[in-house]
């Protein structure tokens, strides 16, 4: 049970509020990772209760649709991590609240044959069920209802759809075929259905959130010589962006990654350093608001994960919209709780 | 249940029910030899083969399934190959599938010999600190003799033929080994050497094809282990290894892999650092596509003074170098930061029988004597100048 | 600095930001502003469109990184998937100046970002820069269209773009500056004044954002005094070259957006050496502060000042040229209050 509240005060009106077609970027080092970020915006996007929100009364329960795209971690990660917080992943996933597209499992190796799919992943007992309906109407599905019996009936049709839309929970798995930006588009076509898809069901005045986690391992693993840069990159995000209503980009933002390139006018950097500055950085000036997530700089310390950095990005536009930028410091418990603080508080 | 002290009467094997209040895992694992589940949360870990970096990692006192470890070394000395096959000799003690990536059979026959469990070892060792040191407490020397004893009883015989000692180190978590022997185990046979194929496209490629359809077509009880020495090394890989969409699509495809057998695959990798600097955004690549990354840092050979220098006491054996943890599985992955290890220096020690890791800490300077006298002698105004 | 030379520099100079904001008389064709994350441009292009509507410019944006129109462009162009060839079709039919509407506006055309296209590998061998921009500042058709047209183009300074594909082409960052008209980067004001106030104490100016070189720290800005409105504002470092030939260099305030109306016709923009923070006035010392501060009184009355003036020093005396021996007495009027004591004092 997590002692601290799911949302942490000070954090919530950052997490709750992206404008529309606005582009949040989340930051990240090897040291001190993203995730936790990421799954309090989930909860702050998807979560119905207000009671935990603590104190913020503005959270009114307006639910946002959420379609997150992980390339470094698979689902059972994310459902794991949410439970801890009370997100039930998979049940949203089957109200179409919520969708995941999986680009770890499959991206560069598709499965050899039907009987290499992975079998620990379905837990015994509960029967195998998918997240894709075909014909199911959407709307009146109530959401306390027994999510098994209409799933059941729809598992039959879901199988000949192919393998790799059975595992529950998944709405997608993505491929990198090709090369260049028409490899781009493939992925892009599928990203986008499944938006569609989410968008279809239920209210459809609600907008999508659209939750990229580390979309830069993607450029690091292909590369200029695969035909993709940091411009194709970047053309491949906004055009998911047009078709969501905010966007939230996690990246590495490591000092090799970055400055080797940066600073040095690219003198001597290799071309992953370079396009991966050039890709992180455009963003950021894109950006309506950079979270910067980094270590101490005077070392570890016991009750400090780390730093986060609240910057407005260049892509804010100065006048109505106002972002208060800030510098805390959280701490990650051992139960998964997490604490966030000014300097000099506790 | 968050905040038990880890290496706390976990005998091998039996646990408590930890209670996985998350843990989606099923429940058979607990049944397979060296597997046990974290004390932290419940997930299943097995043993590196190194008891102090198995204590290293971030309370789970082992390393969880499904993760990779990254050992990074620098200079050119092997350190990181030794932690290597103390992870593989304890795999094969294990009976688990030992799958190892781009080196011939030979580096199979040259894993260290098992001398009986960790907890043996360590009992041995501190029984022999014990009969050091508690000779003043000599009440309870009789005590002792009598602790020793049972240490004595469970003791695994050294030599691995006899069934019964056999059947106990198979409940063991981790063993000890020793460097100048060579492990003989019945199924050490059971390791499988993928080598690299030249090729004109990835050399990756037929690497992951084996060992897709090796760990598809084991039994789901098998647990498998990935061995990568030196990924990277020019003597070993072709030079087009080095191009980000070849390894970083290999070692993406390696994570995918592990993640739908999360409860099956642990992997261990290494990487020499003075042909890849960390500062290069490749390696850094390589590190976030990894749960943990540990550097070594070695001391220089020739630096005898720093030897001597490093030890506490004169019994300890000197550090021969430095080691730094940079991430840790399922720690940093939820954000890091709050291991009860954090800022500790560590260095390690190779011996014969173990890799140890402890803390590091700076000896009261003994060869710090020159620069204590010099300022006396040359800068600082002696006492009887000043006092008038 | 005379204050003469001041106040010719500042009419002149302010005039012409005036001109180049507003675009009148096409004072700078092709103008370039250098931005950094640590000061973006996006201020001082809502001030163009901003400056742009009120003179009733037609007013193209070219959108490399924006994704929505923002309010007061008349037209906007989308890039994704387009070539440069596209583009420039596209921007010369987003605004037709039809006779039957009287005079041809102005235009002014914004391209958001011109880094993507720089390091795009997707663009063809023959792309060619200075013949791109060319072709929006002067319109294929000059009969249709009289309508001059500024073009006003933002570069990303610090992110890095792709090593040229012919090694002895220079970088296509020389040649946007040496295209330009004008130049305009752009600097955050609290930097500017950090880092004055160091240099005024000698001290290593302090860097910002990606130039501190730490692990995880792209943006260095943070508004400590956000609120107070004390340091905002942006810094706009000028160069311009003047048709003559002339350059001319000179460094001016925007204030932020919020502290004038948006239909405000006076010029906004100031001279940075006219800001009081960043060149605070000289404090006048007054005459007490010459004297050190004692717990003695060492000053003297009025009096006493004119006494001590009317001391006839000894080599006054000695002028006379008295013969030797004579002369160089101090010559003293005694005063009531000196207790001259006949015995012991002799004159």
């Amino acid at each position: 049970m997590p002692s601290q509240p799911p949302l942490p005060p000070l954090l919530a009106p950052y997490l709750s509020s992206q404008p529309e077609s606005s582009l949040t970027l989340i930051s990240s080092i090897l040291g001190a990772t993203s995730n936790w970020l990421v799954l309090r915006l989930l909860y702050s996007a998807l979560s119905t209760s207000t009671n935990q929100t603590f104190g913020l009364d503005e959270h009114d329960g307006s639910k946002k649709k959420v379609v997150l795209v992980s390339f470094l971690r698979g689902w059972e990660f994310w459902k794991v991590e949410a439970k801890r917080l009370g997100l039930d992943l998979a049940r949203l996933a089957d109200k179409k609240q919520f969708a995941f597209v999986d680009g770890l499992s499959e991206l560069f190796s598709a499965p050899q044959s039907a009987n290499a799919a992975p079998t620990t992943s379905s837990p015994t007992g509960i029967p195998p069920r998918t997240s894709l309906p075909l014909r199911g109407p959407p709307g009146p599905v109530p959401g306390r209802g027994p999510a098994i019996a209409p799933a059941i009936s729809a598992s039959t049709s879901s199988v000949a759809r192919g393998p790799a839309t059975s595992e529950p929970g998944i709405a997608k798995k993505l491929h990198f075929s090709g090369r260049g930006t028409a490899a781009l588009d493939i992925m892009e076509k599928d990203i986008i259905a499944v938006i569609e898809q989410v968008k279809a069901s239920g209210d459809s005045s609600e907008e999508v959130l659209l939750i990229i986690d580390q979309p830069d391992f993607l450029l690091a693993a292909t590369g200029t010589s695969m035909g993709i840069g940091a411009t194709e990159m970047s053309e491949w995000v906004t055009g998911l962006q047009l078709n969501v209503g905010a966007t939230v980009l996690t990246l590495a933002a490591d000092s090799p990654l970055i400055h080797n390139a940066s600073v040095s006018g690219n003198q001597g950097a290799t071309p992953v350093e370079g396009e991966h500055a050039s890709f992180a950085i455009g963003l950021a000036h894109r950006a309506r608001s950079v979270m910067q997530l980094r270590t101490l700089e005077t070392g570890a310390a016991r009750d400090v994960s780390g730093v986060l950095r609240i910057s407005r990005g260049g892509g804010i536009s100065s006048g109505a919209d106002t972002l208060d930028e800030k510098e805390l410091l959280y701490y990650i418990q051992r139960d998964g709780g997490v604490k966030v603080f000014g300097r000099g508080e506790s | 249940m968050s905040f038990r002290k880890r290496n706390i009467g976990l005998s091998a094997g039996v646990d408590r029910a930890a209670v996985p209040n998350v843990s989606a895992q099923p429940a058979p694992i607990e049944s397979t030899p060296g597997i046990r589940p974290s004390p932290d949360d419940g997930r299943p870990t097995t043993s590196t083969g190194t008891p102090s970096l198995d204590g290293l990692l971030a309370g789970h006192a082992g390393l969880p399934m499904g993760k990779i470890l990254l050992i990074e070394e620098n200079g050119t000395t092997d350190f990181a190959g030794a932690l290597l096959r103390y992870y593989a000799a304890e795999g094969v003690v294990q009976e688990q599938k030992i799958h190892v990536v781009g080196v011939p059979e030979q580096w199979g026959r040259s894993l260290p010999g098992l001398i009986g469990t960790a907890e043996s070892l360590e009992e041995k060792r501190s029984d022999k600190r014990k009969d050091e040191r508690m000779k003043i407490a000599w009440r309870y020397e009789r005590l002792g003799e009598f602790g020793a004893g049972i240490a004595g009883a469970r003791d695994a015989p050294t030599s691995t033929g006899i069934p019964d000692a056999a059947a106990k180190q198979q409940n063991a978590f981790c063993h000890a080994f020793d460097l100048t022997k060579r492990l003989a185990h019945p199924s050490i046979t059971n390791m499988s050497f993928i080598p690299l194929v030249p090729s004109r496209d990835s050399p990756f490629t037929s690497i992951l094809k084996q060992l897709q359809s090796s760990i598809a077509s084991a039994g789901p009880s098998t647990i498998h282990r990935i061995v990568i020495p030196s990924l990277l090394n020019p003597t070993m890989y072709p030079p087009s290894a080095c191009q980000p969409q070849h390894v970083l699509q290999f070692l993406h495809s390696l994570k995918a892999l592990m993640n739908a057998h999360a409860a099956r695959i642990t992997a261990m990798i290494t990487v020499p650092l003075s042909l890849f600097p960390r500062s290069s955004g490749l390696i850094r690549w390589i590190e976030l596509l990894s749960d943990g990354v540990i550097e070594l840092c070695p001391f220089p050979h020739s630096a005898d003074a720093l030897a001597t220098s490093g030890a506490a006491t004169t019994q300890e054996e000197p550090p021969q170098g430095m080691l730094k943890t940079h991430r840790l599985p399922v720690l940093h992955e939820r954000g890091g930061g709050s291991d009860q290890n954090i800022g500790q220096d560590w260095a390690f020690n190779l011996s014969r029988r173990r890799f140890e890791i402890k803390p590091f800490s700076l000896p009261p300077a003994e060869g710090d004597k020159e620069a204590q006298d010099a300022p006396a002698s040359s800068g600082m105004p002696k006492k009887a100048d000043l006092e008038f | 600095m005379a204050p003469v030379n001041l106040s010719h520099r500042r009419t002149h100079n302010l005039l012409l930001i005036s001109k180049l904001l507003s675009l009148r008389d096409t004072a700078s064709p092709l103008t370039l502003l250098l931005d950094s994350l640590e000061q973006p441009a996006s201020p001082l292009i809502q001030e163009y469109i901003r400056r742009a509507k009120l003179s009733k410019v037609h007013v193209t944006l070219i959108a490399f990184e924006t994704l929505k129109c923002p309010e007061g462009c008349d037209a906007f162009v989308s890039t994704r998937r387009k070539s440069p060839a596209d583009i420039i079709k596209e921007v010369s039919a987003a605004y037709q100046p039809s006779p039957s509407t009287g005079p041809s506006k102005r235009r002014l055309i914004i391209i958001d970002a011109i880094n993507p296209l720089l390091s795009s590998r997707g663009s063809d061998l023959s792309f060619h820069l200075p013949s791109f921009l060319g072709a929006f500042i002067t319109p294929t058709n000059p009969a249709a269209s009289k309508s001059d047209a500024s073009l006003v183009v933002t570069y990303h300074q610090d992110v890095p773009g792709i090593p040229p594909q012919n090694p002895y082409l220079p970088s296509t960052f020389s040649i946007l500056t040496y295209l330009a008209t004008s130049i305009i980067t752009l600097h955050s004001f609290s930097h500017i004044l950090a880092q004055k106030a160091a240099r005024d104490r000698s001290l290593v100016p302090p860097v910002f954002g990606l130039e501190e070189e730490q692990d995880g720290v792209l943006l260095g800005r943070l508004d400590k005094l956000g609120g107070t409105g004390a340091t905002e504002g942006i810094v706009l470092e000028l160069e311009h070259r003047r048709k003559s030939g002339r350059g001319v260099l000179e460094w001016y305030l925007l204030p932020p957006a919020s502290r004038y109306p948006a239909t405000q016709v006076k010029e906004i923009v100031t001279l940075l050496d006219d800001n009081i923070l960043y060149n605070p006035p000289m404090e006048s010392y007054g005459d007490d502060e010459e004297e050190p501060q004692s717990t003695f009184e060492l000053g003297l009355t009025d009096r006493q000042r004119r006494d001590r003036e009317g001391v006839v020093l000894p080599y006054f005396d000695a002028q006379h040229g008295d013969g030797p021996g004579e002369g160089g007495r101090i010559l003293y009027d005694m005063g009531e209050e000196d207790d001259f004591d006949e015995e012991e004092d002799e004159i």
